[in-house]
């Protein structure tokens, strides 16, 4: 029996991230083809994050075989898998959390992969790695990719601690998901709003003309644009500006009230802080209008640089300087006809500038050599709506962190803090530097064997101290502590992978990869380090 | 206690499509059995209330999935209750919504119980009854005119069952009538059944992050592989990622795990069922069905029903015949597994 407006069986399946991300966000997941460079605990962890809300399509390319060990730390391969390899059994035990999704595997290395086709990599919207990858072939990964814009993701997992590094070029969103897009503009009434407080709040003050009953109920942004043209008449036409100003015009407005229980008073005497500023364009958006990719449109600009510029243009040419309105209201104490009547005002002035935002898009197209319908009405609302809030992200390759512009000043800085979680990051760029200088002699990780740790760990000191001579950073014993100590945590386990870290990590990194195939809310730019001892987090840009 | 829902499946991974209607314990229990050799796990389809402290008393550590402030001030208090000589059983806590989360350890009488941090936790503020019935603005004032006036107003006695499709169905054809005669855009089904049902947004990523970390503590408590988290962690995802560490302090006088009573003032002319009107008012109580004593005697107490009998009488007497400034108030409930204390004081 089908039951009014009722959700299909995929909309029941999804329903609760749909309301997190939307039908646009989750067709993005489903357009999604995800390639994890090694099986490891980690590497499944994270697939499992994106394979339960539906991703189209993954690929796993791995060249080892089960072996006991990974039974430890890997909850996709089971006894059976013993033996047999390792992209295979993995793949299949994904495969069965969601038959919307389509798994495959290839039993090789990444680095043979480069070698022979690197130009399949392009056929990935996200790629992730994981393992331990030798850093050159991690380097080869980042030129063939980083010009392309496909997002790299690199994990590493050893004992309780983790860091994952994203290298994409540029990252573009519009729905930031912000707690609340309201913008009253109260400061600068537009004529439509001056005129229905004209209206409406004519007789505020007058106890002959208004019930008690209507006084109750007038809608707190009449109140206040009402109040702010009294109080302006005997100040000068200013406006309360800085914050004794504001609680003098909060008692004002407490002048006004007919009785102590006026509920849309107290509303209006509480929005006076968070409403009173004057409208300004934050600095997130200001960045964008202000960047080259913004000026300079060309033939290959993408939809989000068309829509920006034409709200710039909007913005300074047509509109005094201010973003086109979102047109969002939030409740308030009012009768339901005034409250709609508000809020139609509010959104007929949103229609309005987006009105006049669509017109320069459709003006910008056929000069890049588009249809001037090729961008679609929603996709401008959409924008316009989120105008304040859009956000760019630049990001830096792998090799300007490892060779071309290390960020040299971030970490010393961060050197001189005993707590910083640097230190763990540095302590697993020597780790690294020991796989990729060691291995010839059998691929052993640091601490492997107890009777050997201590010299391990030395080799990983001398390791952090190269890399910081190389990037011409003072160091000391003194300075160093932090990092000695994060270096024997390191060789504590051995290299060994911790299922609960692998987890964890494979949450933190799944859902920084939900955000960028989806691009909504903001992804973390670019390193994020973990520490399972502390239970902290912090992010770099390195 | 739970059963297996379709819409669990976006981020549980041991449930499949053919588990839909079955206990969430058991197949649990089965699939991680199945997975991982060598391990043993009882599944219990079960509340947690039916377990005594006997029951509780067997474990080294208890890890809470729990959905409700109701499950997690039991399962809390239960704990701290357990405290003597040779007991004092870790308890980790965590929760997730959208892409936020947190996980906590709390050592029973040691470091702040959950109880401790109850004022965390604000409670979504209810839409005045006179905005439903008469000046309905927003599509969810529909939506809830739908569920709390017009479903007891005309389907009498037939619980509203929010699991029951056509019932989300009546509501939603109602609450958009109301919309439409009011001009009020936006009422969808998808809105309807997420005010009804107080849907919290939920996701296999910080589900995993919250889950991982609550592992991550057992793990380090069980082992002492590494020292475990003192004593919260907040994590947020919507803009970069972001976590809060910190130790959150003992609440000295919380009525869990801390030794003082509070202090009550008290109007000697209320009577003493005035004052139990009052109490169920207070928002860190849940009262139902209070009992009360003093330390020298009983003011009036639910059960067994000769005493009741014998106590109703109180009820009707004001307290200044009752009680004296500076004596101790004893409330227990069975809505509460433990028992509020409070020192009397006489207002003007």
């Amino acid at each position: 029996m089908s039951v009014l407006g009722a959700p299909t069986a995929k909309e029941k399946k999804y329903d609760r991230q749909l309301r997190l991300w939307g039908a646009g966000g989750q067709e993005a997941l489903e357009r999604a083809h995800i390639l994890l460079i090694n099986a490891t605990a980690a590497g499944t962890e994270t697939l499992k994050n994106l394979v339960l809300p539906g991703i189209g399509r993954f690929t796993i390319i791995d060249d080892a075989v089960v072996k006991d060990e990974d039974l430890g730390s890997n909850f996709f391969l089971d006894d059976s898998s013993i033996g047999l390899p390792r992209a295979k059994k993995a793949c299949e035990l994904l495969c069965e959390l969601n038959p919307d999704v389509q798994g495959d595997y290839i039993d090789d290395n990444i680095t043979n992969l480069i070698q022979s086709s690197p130009e399949k990599l392009e056929d990935f919207t996200t790629i992730i790695v994981t393992g331990d990858v030798p850093v050159s072939t991690i380097l080869s990964l980042d030129s063939l990719l980083y010009p392309t814009d496909i997002p790299v993701f690199v994990l590493k997992c050893v004992g309780f601690t983790m860091t994952c590094r994203l290298a994409l070029s540029e990252h573009t969103i519009v729905e930031s998901h912000p707690e609340s897009t309201v913008d009253l503009r109260l400061l600068k009434p537009f004529a439509e709003l001056v005129a229905l407080y004209e209206e409406k709040a004519a007789n505020m003050d007058d106890k002959e003309k208004m019930s008690t009953h209507d006084h109750g109920h007038i809608p707190y942004v009449i109140i206040l644009l009402k109040a702010l043209d009294d109080w302006r008449s005997t100040h000068n036409g200013n406006v309360p500006s800085n914050y004794r100003e504001k609680n003098e015009f909060k008692s004002f407005l407490r002048g006004k009230m007919w009785n102590a229980d006026e509920e849309n008073f107290e509303e209006a005497i509480a929005a006076v802080l968070p409403y009173f500023n004057p409208p300004s364009i934050p600095s997130a958006t200001r960045e964008i209008f202000e960047d080259e990719k913004c000026d300079k449109l060309v033939s290959g600009s993408s939809d989000f640089w068309i829509i920006a510029r034409a709200i710039k243009e909007f913005t300074y040419n047509m509109n005094d300087g201010l973003l086109p309105l979102p047109g969002a209201l939030p409740d308030m104490k009012a009768e339901s006809k005034d409250y709609i009547r508000l809020q139609n005002v509010y959104k007929s002035k949103a229609r309005t500038d987006l009105a006049s935002v669509m017109g320069v898009v459709r003006t910008l197209l056929p000069g890049l050599g588009r249809d001037p319908n090729s961008i679609s009405e929603s996709d401008v609302e959409t924008f316009c709506k989120h105008a304040g809030y859009a956000k760019l992200l630049r990001g830096r390759s792998l090799k300007d962190e490892y060779e071309d512009s290390p960020k040299v000043k971030t970490i010393s800085n961060e050197l001189s803090d005993p707590t910083s979680l640097i230190h763990y990051y540095l302590g697993l760029r020597a780790y690294e530097m020991f796989i990729s200088e060691e291995s010839n002699s059998g691929h052993v990780p640091p601490g492997t064997e107890d009777s050997t740790a201590e010299s391990d760990a030395e080799k990983l000191d001398q390791y952090v101290k190269m890399l910081l001579d190389k990037l011409n950073i003072t160091h000391s014993a003194e300075l160093l502590e932090g990092t000695s100590k994060a270096v024997r945590e390191i060789v504590r386990v051995g290299g060994g992978e911790l299922h609960n870290i692998s987890s964890l990590a494979g949450g933190l990194v799944a859902q920084e990869i939900i955000k960028v195939i989806t691009k909504q809310y903001i992804p973390m730019n670019n390193t994020v380090v973990f520490d399972g001892i502390s239970s902290r987090s912090q992010v770099y840009e390195l | 206690m739970d059963t297996i829902d379709i819409s669990n499946l976006n981020r549980q991974f041991l449930f499949r499509e053919a588990d839909v209607g079955k206990s969430k314990a058991e197949v649990a229990a089965a699939f991680v059995m199945k997975r991982v050799r060598g391990v043993t796990i009882t599944p219990f389809n079960c509340a947690i209330q039916d377990k005594d402290d006997e029951y509780y008393k067997q474990f080294k550590i208890v890890v809470c999935g729990l959905d409700s402030v109701e499950a997690r001030r039991w399962m809390n208090a239960t704990l701290v209750n357990l405290v003597d000589d040779e007991t004092l059983i870790p308890l980790i806590d965590g929760g997730t919504e959208g892409f936020k989360g947190q996980a906590r350890v709390i050592l029973p009488t040691i470091s702040s119980c959950y109880e401790c941090s109850l004022d965390m936790h604000t409670p979504r503020a209810a839409v005045p009854l006179c905005t439903l019935a008469s000046i309905p603005r927003q599509p969810a004032h529909c939506i809830e005119w739908a569920s709390v006036i017009q479903w007891p107003k005309e389907k009498g006695d037939l619980k509203l069952d929010t699991d029951d499709p056509e019932h989300i169905s009546w509501l939603y054809t109602r609450a958009l009538e109301r919309a439409k005669e009011f001009n009020i855009p936006g009422v969808t089904y998808s809105m309807t059944q997420g005010v009804v049902k107080n849907i919290i947004p939920a996701i296999a990523s910080t589900n995993a992050i919250v889950a991982a970390s609550c592992c991550n503590e057992a793990l380090k408590i069980a082992t002492t592989a590494a020292p475990y988290l003192d004593n919260y962690m907040m994590y947020t995802g919507n803009e970069s990622i972001y976590t809060y560490t910190f130790t959150h302090e003992k609440k000295e006088n919380c009525p869990v795990c801390g030794n003082l009573p509070q202090n009550l003032e008290v109007n000697p002319e209320w009577t003493l069922e005035e004052l139990m009107e009052k109490l169920q008012e207070r928002p860190e109580t849940t009262l139902r069905k209070p009992s009360l004593r003093t330390s020298s005697k009983s003011l009036y107490l639910q059960a067994p029903k000769q005493l009741e009998e014998q106590t109703r009488p109180n009820l009707e007497k004001k307290l200044k015949e009752l009680i004296e400034a500076g004596d101790e108030l004893s409330i227990s409930d069975p809505g509460m597994p433990f028992n509020l204390r409070f020192i009397i004081s006489m207002s003007e």
